[in-house]
């Protein structure tokens, strides 16, 4: 296990090298320039070409190149040219914030997807498992934005029980701790729903897939003639079988946590990971948009890896397949 | 997942008459999408709304509901308000306007917006899937029949383009080049391809050990000639899977690009651009969002019912 986890970090090296470079090359490709000024602006030359060296942004390509390569080894990401702050502060705050959205909602999407699909695959009665199926794919059809707005329009316009957008209140500042966690949750609410509901939607589709293909199996047949009931059979005799691929899932899954619904974090102006890095690439703000690549394509490789793992640990058989 | 018959059946005739309406959008379209007749009249009108256009001396139009004759000319309500019109004012007939799922913020008739919408949408979605299928195919293809170095070589430079956030790829190509509708698709096709690449790549190392390969190579074919007549035909079912759900997530990333500003520019009308201008709106007019959300579900819904059952057809007959 150990030599197997050794190998798989040692292939993400070159992987990650080429990520990053292929991220520095389309950033250095786009056009725009974030230290030219209208000439209206009152910034001479001088002042430009000052605030150009003090961001070391006149160097050569291949020295900031090199440089930036170095950086990430050691952790320093630079400093943002738009926030002028280290980029690495920058990361860590919009993380915090993503991860409380993301996570809770990725979360929540396995919880509710697994749970609906273990029932609809479980029930004997059609009608039953045909409306959770029905309802699982339709709402896996919603573009999460669309919820989004649909969740906004209910319960903040019509009915107002709900804010429309930020992480708090304006003048949450002036209020107690407990007035304040409870006006941080009434804004998590809507962004998490609409985050959570339609990938909830596909998982759920998944495992019953999945479930539905194992209780067809001999293992679980020769159960079923021995007299066990269905509700048995699927938790106990096909549900940790059924759980690999959602383990699987599980992996993938995780860049999502820390990369952030750019759409909708943009949406519910949520202060994450995916507005940050929006931000950034329309700013034109190079450290800060090679830091979010960075992050997130480390999180790519380390959810793949992950998954690997996870899976290998459910099922010996995937241990041997993969050496 | 089983399936009856009237099942395919709506979901065929549900893809078949979206496809209709967007092929005979100029046709079936009552007004030009991007018609203003005038802005502060017509905006935000509800669904179902019937009004009339009056033609003003002045050129100017004038849309306004509840239009009566008055023996001094017309009275209408405009705006929230009620406004008389001189006979003498009044050039010709006032003309029907009926508008069936309202109107958006320029006085623009949705019904309009969204028949061009479709054809937009099916036209974006259709050339980036081709594209990022010509791709997958290719790049796959050549990775796992090429030999070691292709293989080794090719799905190294996948796996960095997989790992790339979609995002910040999709922006930054946008952002090299003024926005267009060519590049919409070469973004949506370019950043949807190696999903597939990977798929095929698997198919096509278990295709060149068959028999099939093997009775091909024996009867002298060239290498180009196994692969494009022998082995390809014989990923056509999951190709066509795989193409149904490619062109799911491409109709749901150009509806989310619009909302992030990456579309195609202001003639060409897109389903996910209605959306996004409805999102300003919401409090005002739930419909303008509305509409296009739920018709993007619905070909989501439909493209992916079809995908799921394609994929439980039995295997293509084998030849040996």
């Amino acid at each position: 296990m150990g030599a197997y986890l050794a190998r798989r970090s040692m292939a993400a090296v070159p992987l990650l090298l080429g990520v990053l470079t292929l991220v520095f090359l389309l950033v250095e490709a786009a056009p725009g320039d974030p230290f030219r000024f209208e000439p209206a602006s009152g910034v001479s030359g001088a002042a430009q070409r000052t605030l150009r060296r003090a961001f070391d942004a006149d160097r050569p390509l291949v020295a900031r190149y090199v440089d930036w390569m170095r950086g990430f080894l050691v952790g320093d990401l630079g400093v943002s040219f738009t926030y002028r702050r280290p980029v690495s502060d920058l990361i860590r705050e919009a993380g915090a914030n993503t991860i409380v959205l993301a996570g809770l909602a990725t979360l929540l999407q396995f919880l509710l997807g697994t749970a609906v699909g273990l029932a609809a695959a479980g029930s004997r009665r059609r009608w039953v498992d045909r409306s959770l199926t029905g309802l699982s794919s339709l709402v896996y059809s919603l573009p999460s934005f669309w919820l989004g707005l649909a969740l906004v329009w209910l319960f903040s316009v019509r009915l107002g029980w709900l804010p429309v957008s930020q992480m708090h209140s304006v003048d949450a500042a002036e209020h107690s701790p407990g007035w304040r966690l409870v006006d941080f949750l009434r804004h998590l609410v809507l962004p998490c729903l609409a985050l959570t509901l339609p990938a909830a939607g596909g998982i759920a589709l998944y495992v019953r897939e999945e479930v539905r293909a194992l209780l067809g199996r001999a293992f679980v047949q020769s159960a079923r003639a021995r007299g066990i009931g269905e509700k048995a059979l699927v938790m106990r005799h096909s549900l940790r079988s059924a759980l690999l691929p959602v383990v699987n899932l599980f992996g993938l899954a995780l860049p999502g946590i820390l990369g952030g619904s750019v759409v909708l974090e943009v949406l519910f102006a949520w202060p994450g990971m995916g507005r940050l890095a929006y931000q950034a690439v329309l700013a034109k703000d190079e450290p800060l948009v090679l830091g979010c690549a960075w992050v997130t394509s480390v999180l790519v490789v380390v959810g793949s890896m992950m998954a690997d793992l996870m899976s290998s640990w459910v099922d010996p058989r995937a241990r041997e397949e993969a050496m | 997942m089983r399936r009856s018959g009237w099942e395919v059946v709506l979901t065929s005739a549900w893809l078949g008459a979206v496809l209709l309406a967007g092929i005979c959008a100029p046709w079936l379209a009552p007004l030009p999408p991007d018609l203003q007749e005038d802005v502060a009249g017509a905006r935000y009108l509800p669904p179902l709304t019937r009004a009339d256009a009056l033609r003003l001396s002045s050129e100017r139009v004038q849309v306004v509901t509840s239009l009566r004759a008055t023996p001094a000319g017309w009275t209408g309500i405009r705006n929230g308000r009620r406004e008389e019109f001189a006979a003498s004012e009044v050039l010709g007939v006032p003309t029907r306007r009926f508008y069936l799922l309202g109107t958006d913020s320029l006085g623009r008739d949705l019904t309009s917006r969204l028949l061009f919408g479709i054809r937009h949408s099916l036209v974006v979605t259709a050339s980036s899937a081709l594209l990022a299928v010509v791709l997958g195919v290719a790049v796959g293809s050549v990775a796992g029949l090429a030999g070691r170095a292709w293989d080794a070589g090719l799905m190294r430079g996948v796996d960095v383009i997989r790992c790339v956030p979609r995002l910040l790829l999709v922006l930054v190509c946008a952002s090299l080049f003024p926005p267009s509708t060519l590049l919409l698709v070469l973004v949506l096709g370019a950043t949807t391809w190696t999903g597939l690449a990977r798929i095929l790549r698997g198919e096509m190392r278990v295709l060149s050990r068959s028999d099939l390969a093997a009775a091909a190579r024996a009867s002298g074919a060239s290498p180009l000639r196994v692969a494009l007549l022998h082995l390809l035909p014989q990923t056509a079912p999951l190709l066509a899977v795989n193409t149904a759900l490619r062109l799911a997530d491409i109709i749901l990333l150009e509806a989310a690009l619009s909302l992030l500003g990456i579309a195609a520019p202001p003639p060409a009308v897109s389903l996910g651009g209605v959306m996004a201008s409805g999102s300003d709106a919401l409090a005002d007019a739930w419909w303008i969002a509305a509409w296009p959300g739920l018709l993007i579900a619905g070909m989501v819904f439909a493209l992916r019912s079809a995908g799921a059952r394609f994929l439980r057809l039995p295997d293509p007959p084998s030849v040996a």
